[in-house]
């Protein structure tokens, strides 16, 4: 289901409207680069996380990507995200707490 | 549809479209599904090179009927040690005061950039809670040491 708001305030309209199309563009940046994906709905982000680890030379434990603040999993699509085109991904270090 | 909701629908668009690195912003899901244009929940990360480096705070943002002509409420959950932050959690910034420097054309991502500036920069002339303007005035280093371990219980996901 696509993010809609609630009908509280009068008119009911999904979030952005938009068109439902097969493929997304999905920007991925890690605050220094940015690069644009294309993915079908329904792929498994993994495919999309181990081809920009590839080209970055970044081996995938030692990064992690976030959506809308949350930790993307390697089985999360962008269809169970709720991504829409234009969507971004972000890509941070893998950290480790105390010392 | 209102101007409030016109308007946060625009806010949450263009923040999807971009939107400054660590932060995110987005309305919360009501109980049936959809959404409330109008309670956000939010993440603000502690700038680089500065004590706060490292921790990602959560705040809930809450928007009047009479946004923007009125400001958010941006409130801390959980409440934030900080001179400038209420025991509520609520944050008490210039720019979020209607009487001061409120202005419509204030964004939610200009709101967030204010507030991550205001970890590092508190201003101990305007407090809001006793316990960190206190330690800040009186003991400089137990407030830093305070403030590493906050960052400590609050990392990036």
């Amino acid at each position: 289901m696509a993010e809609s708001p609630n009908n509280s305030g009068g008119g009911q309209k999904p979030e952005d409207a938009p068109a439902q199309t097969e493929h997304l563009n999905i920007k991925v940046t890690d605050n220094n680069n940015e690069v644009f994906f294309k993915i079908k709905r329904t792929t498994q982000l993994k495919k999309l996380m181990d081809a920009w680890c590839e080209r970055s030379g970044k081996s995938p434990a030692s990064v992690r990507f976030l959506f809308d603040g949350t930790r993307v999993g390697a089985h999360d699509s962008p269809e169970t995200l709720e991504m829409q085109d234009g969507d971004t991904l972000e890509v941070h270090q893998e950290q480790i707490g105390g010392c | 549809m209102s101007l409030c909701q016109n308007r946060l629908q625009e806010e949450r668009k263009q923040w999807r479209r971009d939107h400054p690195f660590g932060f995110f912003a987005k309305p919360v899901r009501t109980p049936q599904g959809g959404l409330d244009l109008k309670k956000w929940e939010c993440g603000v990360p502690g700038k680089d090179k500065t004590l706060w480096e490292g921790g990602l705070f959560k705040l809930e943002v809450s928007f009047p009927e009479e946004y923007p002509t009125k400001p958010p409420k941006c409130k801390f959950i959980p409440p934030l040690f900080h001179p400038n932050v209420y025991p509520s959690g609520t944050v008490c910034l210039s720019i979020l005061n209607e009487e001061e420097g409120w202005k419509p054309a204030i964004t939610i991502k200009d709101i967030l950039l204010g507030i991550q500036s205001l970890l590092d920069e508190p201003n101990p002339d305007s407090p809001a809670q006793a316990d960190a303007y206190n330690l800040f005035k009186k003991d400089r280093y137990a407030y830093e040491k305070k403030i590493k371990n906050i960052v400590r219980e609050n990392p990036a996901p």
